[in-house]
């Protein structure tokens, strides 16, 4: 049997951060307010406080407090609420790559996918983004609406998961 | 030992053997009946392709019918029954067939059974009773079925000696490999061979594999090549009827691979020889796989029949394992080598066997031309080997004939696949042409397919491969031609007088071994393959117990009955309570964008057909959408929050399409505009509260004078943050509260007693559907059904004159101007209930001029409304029409009028 927990984590303040102009001066500003880079496509990046996670090409996934952002895009982005919409799941243990391979088209066996890592896909026809925390945990974002059904859909794959 | 039953019967097996092993261990020869002739069969093969041996395996919702007993192992309490006979496997009434085959020949039900349709259906029963396999199971099955990708470098088929190397090689190279393999255990022709390479070096190279990162997939087929090296596995976690230890019973692999290796070996051949399907004949290999593997000796006197040199193997088994061979039948013309000690006979081939009690008694044969006959319980025969290429020629390989081996081996490919082993490389075997009677020459045993039956197709003009194949059904059902396509392909040949190359191939189409219904749904078996999704406040409905509607994937509660209630009282008394007093229901499943920027209304105004950048601050309106042909394909409200802040709302069926219309415009149309675009859909909850008591309810909500229509506030709930947009859908005055999903639960409780306070109730679709059709509101997916224009809905004059809009040059065409289109209109019944979906016809034979997309009752008043599509619609308010569903078998006499029955001033809406 692989090992994998399975924890739906509390709601909590998450915002969509979009850029629409200057780009390179914003991830300046960014960079010496918040002290590390805007992650480039694939990849998040920060601390429990403050974390991005790249969500699309203009786009990043931002949890934490978020009361600095505003200052630092200025008039060439925007930020929105969209916490309500997403559960934060948590799949925790050796197993958790293998689990997202259930019902999955994304490779997250491979070990590049690794620390730092992040990726859009769909799992049994959900949309669902991943955020690798560390070796033994990944956290993935899933649709309010279907987070009951995944949560279930992988509490259930999970007792006959196998290597 | 391990405990199983037969027919009833209990025996034993061993631990590892397959059915067919322990079948053969308890002496039982007789397994089954063939597909028409109910002709007694036993076990041929040792493998997948077993034809004859099919038999039903597990109980209740676990039944699997046609299972290989060759490919089933044995587990404790394994029920297995015969199929395809009655009232018993030895004595079977169907074998009357038989009797009547020199009538049942190639394309009987295409010369019998003709006719009409009707009488087919007629026909049908009596050939299902009279022929077939197994039956599927009428009950559920209670195991689940899961799905699952993989991606590697290299994925190896076939864990023989040469899939083992090819696995190990690249994984120690470092490269991500999978390998997968049919049996239980690693080794394939090992096992049964052995050679230089024992099982401990099938042990020690599986341990490396694994060691270097490798994957190793037992009781695993790879079932189909798709395009781009995608190729499906089908894995057997439990065997078939047997109760899985963690509840999922077969895995579907889904592995992209960088490089596909073939090492699937190859497949023994029969000979065509009379009564060469009675039980006691089998291939060689598989006499030999049952000897060495399982232990089992499946004859006392055997006969061998062969073209090859292999068989010899066979021989040598058998002999060590006690059984007598009394002949060798070698179809080459000179002896094979070296004194073997055995008796063996060139030139020789049989002719045919005699047998007794479902037991062969004899096998007689051709020698140097002359008939001789022997005593033996069981003949073994090697017709040569097919190597298995079914999944290269799915990859869109090519292949080339191996004249020496008689046998088509795998060529170039247009995919990353390569082939190793004996599938490459067959043996060598000497061409026999059958000398036996053709009518009881059997080549393709399940479907009861003789020699006779391809001359018959032949002599009735059936020249290409195809057509055979179809007219004799030659290679279909579950080996899929796996021992039989060879041996046809030989006698159309012969009989077009050209090489086996010559006279075609039939297709090699996935799966290559059956699989099962449930393996293809996967784990969306149990919910009809889609989760549904769940509004934020499910719970809370749920706690009602209402009705609910499936709508897209949402499930949303239709009505909430009260007592006794039908789902029609329910919904009346719920859109009454918003008529007169005040209702509540749950709308967050209505799409939702919020939009910022500088350039937002500049933004908005091209996805919006209407005007947007002259909305003050705190003010909403209605919108609608078109498509770059100009027709509308959704409709709002859009409000702006702030300076530069805007939310709009659109239809919850048309969600996903407006976030797709969205991005596009975001992204390719508007890639310079300052603004973001953001789905916030499942970010707010919302919550409408409508009737001439819903200002008061949400004035004591709120703490404050509620916002006028088409106004929106920030507001507190329950000490919730919400935004308040006074909006209605259903002709009364409203609002819908919007707040963050986590925390909808306090501000619906809060809303649903202040609603109770007020003598409101709570109200669900059906009531919503009865409000919208009185008040003229038009539905995405009825009214706006993707062919209607704004002028066709009455709404071009709220078009921004300014144009610049998605659709706006679709919409200049001059046809979606002229006369003759479909116009929205309403209906009410002079005469019956309007029927949903009727026909609107002027009299009877005449052509419909238009539909009913929606109908309902006056909610106060009573009486029979609908909305349409009318042609010229609007010019033709005053006329009477039948409203005709043949369908249903309704009818009823309609006048045309505005789309709007109630309140049409919108005097409702005015404080």
């Amino acid at each position: 049997m692989t090992d994998v927990t399975i924890t739906a984590l509390p709601a909590a303040p998450l915002h969509a951060l979009e850029i629409w102009s200057n780009p390179a001066a914003v991830a300046t500003r960014f960079k010496k307010a918040g002290g590390f880079a805007l992650p480039a496509i694939g990849r998040s990046d920060g601390s429990d406080a403050l974390r991005l996670i790249r969500y699309e090409p203009t786009v990043w996934l931002v949890e934490g407090d978020v009361s600095a952002l505003s200052g630092i895009l200025a008039d060439d982005g925007a930020l929105t609420a969209i916490g309500g919409s997403v559960v934060r799941v948590q799949l925790s243990g050796k197993g958790w790559r293998t689990l997202l391979m259930e019902g999955g088209v994304f490779d997250a066996e491979n070990p590049n996918f690794a620390s730092g890592c992040s990726a859009a896909t769909i799992i049994d026809h959900v949309n669902v983004r991943l955020h690798v925390v560390d070796d033994d945990t990944c956290h993935a974002y899933v649709p309010l609406s279907y987070s009951e059904a995944m949560i279930h859909f992988w509490t259930t794959a999970a007792l006959s998961l196998t290597r | 030992m391990i405990n199983f039953s037969f027919d009833g019967k209990t025996y034993q097996a061993q631990k590892g053997d397959t059915l067919a092993a322990a079948l053969l261990r308890n002496g039982i020869g007789l397994v089954g009946r063939s597909f028409k002739y109910h002709r007694p069969r036993g076990i041929m093969t040792a493998g997948v392709e077993e034809p004859n041996a099919l038999v039903t395996v597990g109980d209740g919702g676990r039944t699997e019918p046609n299972t290989r007993a060759t490919d089933v192992f044995v587990y404790e309490g394994l029920v297995a029954k015969s199929q395809n006979r009655w009232p018993n496997l030895s004595f079977d009434i169907g074998a009357v067939f038989g009797l009547a085959a020199p009538v049942l020949s190639a394309g009987f039900y295409y010369k019998t059974f003709f006719g009409s349709a009707k009488r087919w259906m007629f026909y049908e029963y009596f050939i299902r009773k009279a022929a077939g396999l197994g039956n599927a199971p009428t009950k559920t099955d209670p195991d689940h079925f899961s799905q699952r990708a993989a991606f590697c470098d290299v994925l190896v088929v076939g864990a023989g000696p040469a899939g083992l190397s090819a696995a190990l090689e690249a994984a120690e190279a470092g490269k991500r490999v999978i390998l997968v393999e049919q049996d239980n255990i690693l080794g394939a022709s090992l096992i049964r061979d052995g050679q230089d390479r024992d099982g401990a070096w099938v042990e020690a190279t599986q341990a490396r594999i694994r060691a270097a990162g490798g994957r190793i997939l037992s009781r695993t087929t790879a079932s189909g090549y798709w395009e781009h090296d995608l190729v499906t596995l089908t894995q057997r976690v439990a065997e078939p009827g047997q109760i899985p230890m963690h509840g999922v019973a077969q895995r579907l692999w889904h592995v992209r691979a960088g490089q596909v290796i073939l090492a699937t070996g190859s497949i023994e051949r029969p000979m065509a020889f009379g009564h060469n399907d009675r039980p006691g004949v089998m291939l060689s290999q598989a006499v030999r796989t049952y000897v060495r593997r399982f232990g089992v000796v499946p004859g006392k006197r055997v006969v061998i029949a062969t073209n090859n040199d292999d068989a010899y193997k066979t021989a040598y088994a058998l002999k060590a394992a006690g059984a007598e061979v009394v002949a060798v039948l070698d179809a080459r013309p000179a002896p094979a080598g070296t004194d073997s000690g055995l008796p063996v006979y060139n030139n020789a081939v049989p002719l045919s066997t005699k047998g007794a009690r479902h037991c062969l008694k004899s096998v007689t044969a051709l020698v140097h031309g002359l008939t001789e006959s022997w005593d033996a319980d069981l003949i073994a025969v090697s017709g040569g080997f097919t190597p298995v290429v079914h999944l290269h020629m799915q990859a869109g390989g090519t292949l080339d004939w191996n004249d020496a081996a008689q046998a088509f081996v795998p060529a170039a490919s247009r995919q990353n696949v390569t082939t190793i082993g004996g599938a490459a490389n067959p043996d060598p075997v000497f061409n026999v042409v059958p000398v036996s009677k053709p009518k009881k020459s059997f080549i393709d045993f399940q479907n009861d397919v003789t020699l006779s039956d391809v001359d018959l197709a032949w002599a009735e003009g059936y020249r290409s491969v195809e057509h055979l194949k179809r007219y004799t059904t030659l290679g279909m059902a579950t080996d899929q031609g796996k021992l039989s396509n060879m041996a046809a392909l030989g006698r159309l040949a012969e009989k077009q007088g050209v090489a086996i190359p010559e006279a075609g191939l039939t297709t090699f189409r996935p799966p290559y071994t059956p699989v099962t219904m449930g393996l293809l749904a996967g784990a969306g078996a149990k919910d009809a393959g889609a989760h549904v999704r769940r509004l934020a406040l499910y719970d809370v409905h749920a706690a009602k117990n209402p009705i609910w509607q499936p709508l897209g994937y949402w499930f949303r509660p239709r009505a909430y009955p009260v007592g006794s209630e039908t789902l029609a009282q329910a919904a009346m008394r719920e859109a009454k309570a918003v008529r007169s007093n005040v209702g509540m229901t749950d709308v967050s499943t209505l799409a939702k964008f919020e939009v910022s920027g500088p350039d937002a209304s500049a933004f908005l105004e091209i996805i919006c057909a209407t005007t947007v950048g002259k909305l003050a601050v705190g003010r909403g309106r209605y919108t609608f959408m078109l498509r770059e042909d100009g027709f509308v394909f959704d409709d709002g409200t859009v409000w702006r929050l702030d300076e530069n802040r805007y939310l709009l709302t659109s239809s919850t069926g048309g969600a996903d399409r407006m976030a797709t219309h969205i991005s596009y415009v975001r992204q390719y149309l508007c890639p310079h505009l300052r603004v973001s675009a953001v789905n916030v859909q499942e970010h707010y909850a919302g919550i409408a509260v409508a009737g001439p008591q819903a200002k008061a309810a949400l004035a004591a909500l709120i703490g404050e004078e509620p916002s006028r229509h088409m106004s929106t506030v920030t507001a507190m709930i329950a000490g919730v943050p919400v935004i308040v947009l006074a909006a209605s859908y259903s002709g009364e005055r409203a609002f819908e509260i919007y707040v963050e999903a986590s925390q909808a639960g306090p501000v619906w409780a809060a809303c649903e007693a202040e609603v109770a306070k007020q003598g409101g109730a709570l109200y669900g679709l059906e009531a919503m559907e009865f409000l919208r059709i009185e008040k003229g509101h038009l539905v995405v997916g009825g009214e706006v059904d993707g062919r209607m224009t704004p002028h066709d809905l009455a709404l071009d004059k709220m078009l921004n004159k300014a144009g610049g809009y998605v659709g706006a040059s679709g919409l200049s065409r001059p046809a979606l101007s002229e006369a003759g289109r479909r116009q929205l209109v309403g209906l009410e019944a002079i005469e019956g209930d309007i029927p949903e979906g009727a026909m609107l016809v002027t009299g009877e034979g005449v052509s419909p001029q238009g539909h009913v997309s929606a109908a309902a009752f006056r909610i106060m008043d009573g009486g029979s409304i609908a909305l349409g599509q009318l042609t010229d619609g609007f010019a033709r308010h005053g006329e009477e029409l039948i409203a005709t569903s043949p369908t249903r078998g309704q009818m009823a006499r309609v006048r045309v009028v505005a789309p709007h029955f109630y309140d049409t001033a919108g005097e409702r809406y005015r404080d």
